[in-house]
């Protein structure tokens, strides 16, 4: 054998996850990428054809992009009203809530969050019904999704403020910064790969959420995630439906490119 | 300032519960159209147990994640070994390879199984759905377990090496002993991760074949039934109950 | 014969030679220090003893046995490591247990034996606790005990105090002693606390740089150090550099001062055994004159920084017993003077 005894236990270690994964993610999405190239399914019989007519009817059809924009504004909402929530009650348990009440409070703020998605997202069905009556429209969407990712916000930026050292905070005021500048020039630039790692892993999902629009949004609920799901369950166009998910993949990559060199440098920062 | 911080955590709180609280509440509640005044009834709680579909979807549901949870607990405590106590080139490139899973929306991990494995002939059904279900485990097992492993480096291996214990001897009764914790923590949350998934089940599930959650939605999609209620309180308050069981396992585990 | 001895070994990491060419012979029953700073090679040597790392070249042995192919859990070392390592699922009483236990010892004789172990170590009393619930010192002496419960040829330490803190690290250096002494065994710790080498070894070897410096008694290495290294390693020096001369060494001012023994190049005398006294006046033995540039006042001691010409920038360090009370001022001249017989002569 050409490999040293340290590398046939590595790959003996590491092959079977490993295997596992390329089967069942990584080839897939390389066949997905295949199909999203094909005039129809290779399953079906007929006759096959390369083409880029899927991609050139997302940036040219208005039912596609316009929807897509529709995904990437709800990702936009969700995401901000998330940190806009999420934030100061980080802030408020990193900072100013102690001991056994700290734990349990934060206990108590991720244990949804493990919690069955679907479930959740069905339960305001029955809230949002009389007297609010906004069951099956936009705001039932974003208040939905919002709930199923808020605690991620305040997750993400709990734990990077509460790595930051109380002394620090105090050496600012020592220095004759008032609170709000303490807060705007140490607290929060330092709290900041928490907050990108939140933009990050809320918008993402958001972008790709089809069963909370469904269930929640009624008419509304037309949008990017919705329309792929709809070309795999019910249209069977599995070539376009692969074009449109490799396009929001395409999107994902982007907010990743955006938001990586930030992270990174905030880390090799901290 | 406290008195706020905890005031305006209470109110959030309360966002997060209410709906599940409401839920839980007009499962036992007798009117089917969430009528007021309630009326405590466990009437949709015996429905379930004639409901022969939403029965078989559990069954489904149970013995998957229970399936799951050894295989990606297994296959990934073997590789979270290796990038523990090894050296090689590929360790970074691996590491990042974990991310897809956990980071690409599901939506495109699903349809892109349901397109591979159809082309491939392994086709729908529960197998398949396990095999969806491991490749989303593997990566949270694989940290977890991971974590563990860097809380002890070698050195208490070393230590019983030094005191005459075999390697068999060391891996049995110190290696194994410590990672437990997380082990077990890690198993917990490959259960949960395939018990509560739903869109890549939802791909992978042929008519007539479903998991809880797929049975649900499609309940929901068709115009509920209060029983869809009972079931998911009895849902949320288990896989809430299994997460409080690994918060305190992964938390003993922790600290050292 | 010795109990362990180290032939000629070598082991390198790439460009990086972490031990070159070392030998020593470890005595029977002996405390010996390895003492070097950090990345010298002392814990490469300890690991190599230990059986964790092979040496690429060189033999060890053990009673005149070679080891290299023996694994470490058949060595029968003990060995104390920085971190303790306690096994944190293990009773106290397991833990010091756990060496016997691998070794299918009846579970009554392991019983009386870790008692035995436990009253040494002055933790009776603490069996059922579990590694968490103790103090750092306390868990140094419980890792000090499951070390030496199997009665090893060879006890390894490293650093074995390191994570204690000053006041504590100076109580267990006593005990240490004390026990290694009772037990008998032979013992083998790195360290880079210089005053801990000093306080636990029989002997002392300094290492730097993979290289072995120097191997003696800590008096000696401290009083008769072999080179410019291992006489700033352990303590401060004052160093004179200059040519051969006759009764000394020559400065480059041409001021020639008397050495102990012929010289090489380079002398080093301690700062403790020069004297200072006010004014400039030649005295008998090595003199010479100077400006003090600080002086720092401790209570039992004061210490004096001396310009002088010839050694230009380096000035001149002195320790001197506070028996007066009085402290010479900063731009003060004084005359510092000290005996030939303490100006060692080593290797540049």
């Amino acid at each position: 054998m050409a490999f040293t005894r340290h590398t046939r236990t590595v790959l003996a270690l590491t092959a079977p996850a490993y295997l596992w994964l390329t089967a069942t993610v990584l080839l897939p999405l390389a066949a997905m990428f295949y199909f999203s190239f094909l005039t129809a399914s290779p399953l079906g019989g007929k006759e096959v054809r390369f083409t880029l007519q899927h991609y050139a009817d997302f940036f040219t059809k208005e039912i596609y992009w316009y929807n897509a924009w529709r995904s990437v504004e709800l990702g936009l909402y969700v995401t901000a009203i998330c940190l806009i929530v999420g934030y100061p009650a980080a802030l408020g348990l990193a900072k100013y809530v102690k001991g056994r009440w700290r734990e349990a409070i934060f206990l108590l703020i991720i244990l949804p969050f493990w919690s069955n998605a679907l479930v959740r997202t069905f339960s305001w069905t029955m809230v949002l019904r009389e007297p609010f009556n906004i069951l099956f429209s936009y705001p039932a969407i974003v208040i939905g999704l919002v709930h199923a990712y808020l605690p991620y916000a305040i997750l993400t930026c709990y734990i990077s403020l509460q790595a930051i050292d109380d002394s620090l905070i105090e050496a600012g005021r020592s220095l004759g910064a008032t609170p709000a500048q303490t807060f705007r020039r140490i607290t929060l630039p330092l709290s900041l790969p928490g907050v990108l790692a939140a933009i990050f892993l809320i918008f993402v999902p958001v972008i790709g959420s089809f069963m909370e629009p469904r269930i929640l949004g009624g008419k509304d609920a037309i949008m990017l995630g919705p329309i792929i799901e709809g070309q795999f369950i019910t249209a069977f166009n599995w070539p376009l439906g692969a074009a449109l998910s490799f396009t929001m993949l395409g999107m994902v990559l982007l907010v990743l490119l955006v938001v990586m060199p930030f992270l990174n440098r905030q880390m090799a920062r901290a | 300032m406290e008195r706020a911080a905890k005031t305006y955590l209470g109110l959030i709180l309360i966002f997060l519960y209410l709906p599940i609280v409401v839920m839980i509440a007009m499962a036992f509640n007798r009117s089917p159209l969430y009528e007021m005044p309630f009326t405590f009834d466990l009437v949709w709680f015996k429905a379930l147990a004639y409901n022969q579909r939403l029965l078989q979807a559990s069954w489904n549901s149970i013995w998957i994640a229970c399936i799951n949870a050894v295989t990606a607990t297994t296959l990934g405590t073997l590789a979270a070994y290796a990038f523990a106590r090894y050296e090689f080139r590929a360790k970074r490139l691996l590491q990042i390879l974990l991310f897809p899973p956990i980071t690409i929306p599901w939506l495109i991990i699903g349809t892109s199984m349901l397109i591979f494995f159809f082309w491939t002939g392994i086709g729908r059904g529960l197998h398949a759905i396990l095999l969806g279900h491991v490749a989303l485990s593997l990566p949270y097992v694989i940290v977890v377990v991971g974590a563990r492993f860097a809380n002890f480096g070698p050195q208490l291996e070393e230590a019983a090496a030094s005191l005459g214990a075999t390697p068999w001897q060391s891996f049995w009764r110190i290696t194994v002993p410590v990672l437990l914790p997380g082990i077990t923590a890690a198993a917990l949350f490959a259960f949960a991760v395939s018990f509560d998934q739903f869109v890549i089940s939802y791909f992978l599930a042929p008519p007539g074949t479903s998991t809880l959650p797929v049975e649900i939605y499609t309940s929901i999609r068709k115009g509920f039934t209060p029983e869809i209620n009972a079931i998911s309180s009895i849902i949320i308050l288990f896989s809430m109950g299994l997460m409080l069981i690994v918060a305190r396992n992964y938390k003993f585990g922790g600290d050292n | 014969m010795s109990r362990v001895d180290i032939q000629h070994v070598s082991k390198r990491y790439g460009a990086f030679a972490a031990l070159d060419d070392v030998t020593i012979a470890f005595n029977d029953g002996e405390f010996f220090g390895l003492l070097g700073p950090s990345g010298s090679g002392k814990t490469t040597l300890l690991r190599s003893i230990a059986g964790f790392i092979a040496p690429d070249q060189g033999s060890i042995l053990f009673d005149g046995e070679p080891v290299e192919s023996v694994p470490v859990h058949r060595r029968a070392i003990g060995m104390v490591f920085q971190s303790y390592a306690l096994f944190p699922h293990l009773t106290i009483e397991e833990n010091i247990g756990f060496g016997l236990d691998v070794r299918s010892v009846p579970r009554e004789d392991i019983r009386k034996r870790v008692a035995e172990m436990l009253s040494l170590v002055r933790l009776s009393g603490l069996a059922a606790r579990y590694p968490k619930q103790l103090s750092g010192g306390q868990q140094q002496r419980v890792a000090l005990a499951r070390a030496l419960i199997t009665r090893p040829k060879v006890l390894l330490l490293d650093e074995p105090l390191g994570a204690l803190d000053r006041r504590l690290r100076q109580e267990m250096q006593v005990e240490l002693k004390d026990i290694q002494r009772e037990s008998g065994v032979t013992a083998i710790f790195v360290t880079h606390d210089q005053e801990e080498a000093l306080t636990l070894s029989d002997r002392i070897a300094i290492i730097d740089q993979g290289k072995l410096i120097q191997v003696d008694a800590p008096q000696t290495v401290y009083e008769r150090p072999a080179n410019i290294f291992a006489a700033n390693f352990l303590g401060d020096a004052n160093v004179f550099r200059g040519t051969p001369a006759k009764s000394g060494l020559k400065l480059a001012d041409g001021t020639v001062i008397a050495t102990l023994k012929p010289s090489t190049g380079a002398a080093i005398v301690r700062p403790e055994k020069l004297r200072v006294a006010s004014g400039r006046k030649k005295s008998a033995g090595n003199s010479l004159t100077g400006e003090i540039t600080q002086a720092i006042y401790s209570g039992a001691s004061v210490t004096y920084r001396i310009h002088t010409k010839v050694l230009g920038d380096m000035p001149l360090l002195a320790f001197i017993q506070n028996q007066t009370g009085e402290v010479l001022d900063t731009g003060a001249a004084v005359t510092v003077s000290w005996d030939k017989e303490q100006t060692i002569p080593v290797e540049a």
